[in-house]
């Protein structure tokens, strides 16, 4: 081959690989999901309402806001803090296409770091995309990544100090939203988002955060709920009650004192509410995981994943039967109204009562397809897209 | 078919278009994509340009650093910095041996520490030092096995070791801690290698030396080699000291002004556009080889391999592991390069992690026997450039013979911060 042919063959290679990868990209990047908001849904607001330096931005959010009939507590569910972890963006999908409200206020997002859903982790090799099978078709997601894209937000810094704190933190965690609470006006985009939440909370005097994400099975925070220490009785009653009423084993444990930027220890320190998360397990995530695929994420079957349990390695327990959706989504869906259950039995006075909302046992048996709604018919105005 | 099998497959399939595209004398990172492209079709994911594309970009930000810091070290080489800083202490310590091997390790240390490439070390600095030691009696051989094997305990150094950054980064674990882990045992190891096979040796006269050595121009002096560098550190400490006032600038951008001190306080006029595209020609093969190795584990990620690996070796009984680490190691070094890290050291370092020991000193172990892959076929890229810039003329088996005693010191170094980890845990200041 004369160098000239070699040029024009690799160069025309290279432009193949650039179109197609692009067309890719640009595809699952501006996949449109819908949203069909459920009558319990009385306005839907953009996160730049709350703090205007995420307007324009990736990061400008919509928010689902549920009223009930009677005034009570609010509360706050956050999808899409990792969007790598469908099983939290899906249980808040359901609450915002369901619920509805008898006491009480509920707001959920189901894209709390938007940039980070149009991204899937480099040599991470994700599928763009998902879908869950419905009884209308089937519903497509996009993957997305644990860290903002750094299309929205780069480069990253030599060390991550995290605000205001002064910790210091890995430095892709500068993307991480689940490292950035309790955020500051001028900082970062995943920094100034974390603060538009945090004026949203101020504002609108919620009660309780609840941030919802899995993990993987090597991760020894798992099948449980992390809680700022204000919410600690609430939290050990939650664990308490699930594990013995819902056939599922839930822990609890306290958000580390001196662990900063996670949404359980901010969001406590820096408003009146609460902070609780929940952790789903998500064996898509671990290391030892076999094929990367769509099949995976959705039935969490692995069999080196499997056998890395069998050398005692894991910290939750996993067999051929894997960790189907259905099972993480039920999971959160369960644990949600059963915080709302029990935030009511102590606070009396300030009730939250969610209804139309399945738990485990429901969404287990007839799978969460059944609570996506069709867009095809959904009434006028009542549609949006993440 | 199982997923055992099914990866297994894959595997040998990558392995075996590796090895043919070796046979036909590819480079080592076209046979890394080669081997990358046969796994994705073998496993049923046909040419997926998404994959290619997205691998490809998995060490975009390390590529930058490398380019940037070593466009700084080309300026200051032809600037006459690094002539002036030879000369400079070749003149004020030739009489006190023990003083000059220490500074010639500082200065061996230096541009790999920066840049994190070994090559970058030997082409910056490797002649120079080379003259010298000559110069001092030592041994032509022993003079190319010190300038590898500093060379490589540079590229492990910090700030910017690539084996510890890769491996950190694909266990999630911040690659934060890792300062005197790394630096201490190089340090070690390159002043007991250029004392063990350095201290021997009758000088040659101090003028014949100078005139062998590359002049230093007029008016180059401490503070135009210093100034660069304190630019350099300046942006850090900045950083590190008011985080929430200080733009974040990255890296790459650092280096690049220090580059750009560097270039503006030359006493000799510079090309500054000749010396970027020589610095980019220079380091072809090296951003290959990252970029290859980011394809190649998206590759293996996707179909399973990756996790065979993983799986494979956090199975496997302790003993066998600690054992065969310093095998292991340089051996996927030396077919991999960089792509070893991802490969080899994620699994390790998930192992260590389960058995309790210090998953960042056991890194920084691993990092110090990692470089002694680059002398070793089929890759032995820097072994070569070694022997090239050294001026080495005899066998390739006499200069890795010489290197012998010194691999020794660091594997064991190596293994024992491996195997004691949890008792070295204070190193991290963590
Ligand atoms: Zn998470």
């Amino acid at each position: 081959m004369t160098p000239m042919i070699r040029k024009l063959v690799f160069g025309f290679a290279g432009l193949a690989l650039l179109v197609f990868s692009g067309i890719s990209f640009y595809q699952s990047r501006r996949l449109k999901e819908p949203v069909v908001v459920s009558d319990g849904v009385t306005q839907v607001v953009r996160l730049s309402k709350y703090f205007s330096g995420v307007e324009g931005t990736a990061n400008d959010c919509n928010m689902y806001i549920l009223e009930g009939k009677e005034p009570g507590a609010t509360f706050c569910i956050l999808g899409g803090t990792h969007p790598e972890e469908p099983a939290g963006r899906l249980a808040a999908w359901i609450f915002a296409e369901n619920a509805v409200l008898q006491k009480g206020r509920l707001i959920v997002v189901l894209s709390a770091n938007r940039s980070a859903t149009t991204v899937t982790r480099v040599g991470g090799a994700y599928p763009p995309e998902f879908s869950i099978p419905t009884s209308w078709g089937e519903q497509g997601f996009r993957m997305g990544d644990r860290w903002s894209n750094p299309l929205d937000q780069w480069p990253d810094p030599e060390v991550y100090i995290h605000y205001p704190s002064g910790q210091y933190l890995a430095y892709v965690d500068v993307r991480n939203l689940n490292r950035c609470w309790p955020g500051r006006p001028n900082g970062t985009l995943t920094e100034r988002t974390t603060y538009a939440f945090m004026e949203m909370i101020r504002k609108e005097k919620v009660d309780i955060v609840i941030d919802l994400h899995e993990a993987e099975l090597q991760y020894p925070v798992i099948s449980t709920i992390v809680s700022h220490e204000k919410a600690q009785d609430l939290a050990a009653i939650v664990s308490m009650t699930l594990t013995d009423m819902e056939g599922f084993k839930m822990g609890m444990e306290f958000s580390p004192k001196n662990l900063h930027g996670l949404s359980h220890r901010e969001i406590g320190d820096f408003s009146d509410a609460a902070g609780l998360l929940f952790e789903a397990p998500e064996p898509f995530l671990d290391a030892t995981r076999g094929k990367t695929n769509t099949e995976q994420l959705l039935t969490g079957k692995d069999d080196f994943v499997v056998r890395a349990g069998q050398h005692g390695l894991l910290f939750e327990k996993i067999d051929a039967n894997g960790w189907p959706i259905d099972k993480r989504v039920g999971r959160h869906t369960s644990a949600v109204l059963q915080t709302m259950v029990s935030w009511t039995e102590m606070h009396p006075d300030k009730p939250m009562v969610c209804d139309s909302i399945p738990r485990y046992a429901d969404v287990v048996a007839r799978g969460l397809g059944q609570y996506l709604r069709n867009p095809a018919l959904a009434k006028p105005g009542r549609i949006w897209y993440e | 078919m199982d997923l055992t099998t099914y990866a297994s497959l894959v595997l040998v399939v990558m392995v075996a278009a590796y090895a043919v595209a070796k046979f036909f004398k590819l480079s080592t990172e076209i046979s890394m994509f080669i081997g990358a492209l046969a796994g994705c079709v073998a496993g049923g994911f046909g040419i997926s340009a998404r994959h290619i594309a997205e691998g490809a970009m998995t060490y975009l930000d390390i590529n930058l650093i490398f380019i940037t810091a070593t466009l700084f070290m080309n300026i200051l080489k032809e600037s006459g910095g690094v002539a002036f800083v030879v000369r400079g202490l070749f003149k004020r310590f030739h009489h006190r041996r023990a003083i000059l091997l220490v500074l010639l390790t500082v200065i061996l240390l230096v541009p790999g520490a920066l840049t994190g490439a070994g090559s970058v070390t030997v082409l910056i600095c490797g002649g120079m030092v080379a003259t010298v030691l000559v110069s001092m009696g030592v041994p032509k051989v022993k003079t190319a096995a010190i300038v590898f094997i500093i060379a490589g305990l540079s590229a492990a150094a910090p700030p910017v070791s690539l084996w510890a950054m890769m491996t950190a980064a694909g266990v999630n674990m911040p690659y934060v801690g890792f300062f005197w882990p790394l630096m201490i045992p190089c340090l070690v190891a390159g002043i007991a290698t250029m004392f063990i096979l350095g201290w021997k040796g009758k000088p040659a006269e101090t003028e014949e030396v100078l005139a062998s050595l590359p002049a230093a121009p007029e008016g180059m002096n401490w503070f135009k080699i210093i100034l660069p560098f304190v630019v350099f550190l300046g942006f850090i400490f900045l950083g590190r000291t008011w985080p929430h006032s200080t733009v974040v600038t990255g890296l790459p951008f650092m280096f690049l002004c220090s580059a750009l001190v560097s270039y503006i306080l030359s006493p000799l006029k510079l090309n500054f556009l000749r010396i970027s595209r020589d610095t980019v020609n220079q380091l072809l093969p090296l951003l290959g080889t990252l970029t290859c190795v980011g394809i190649l584990v998206q590759i293996m990620t996707l179909t399973g391999v990756r996790g065979l690996l993983a799986v494979t070796t956090v199975t496997l009984p302790v003993t066998i592991v600690f054992a065969s680490l310093f095998i292991v190691l340089p051996l996927s070094e030396a077919v991999l390069m960089w792509g070893a890290a991802p490969v080899i050291g994620v699994p390790l370092v998930l192992l260590f992690n389960t058995l309790g020991l210090n998953p960042i000193v056991a890194l920084a172990g691993m990092s110090i026997i990692w470089p002694l892959g680059d002398a070793l076929p089929p890759t032995a890229i820097i072994g070569r450039l070694t022997v090239d810039v050294t001026g080495y003329k005899d066998s390739y088996a006499q200069f890795l013979k010489a290197c012998i005693i010194p691999a020794i010191i660091m594997i064991m170094i190596g293994m024992l911060m491996v195997i004691y980890s949890k008792q070295l845990g204070f190193l991290t200041g963590l």
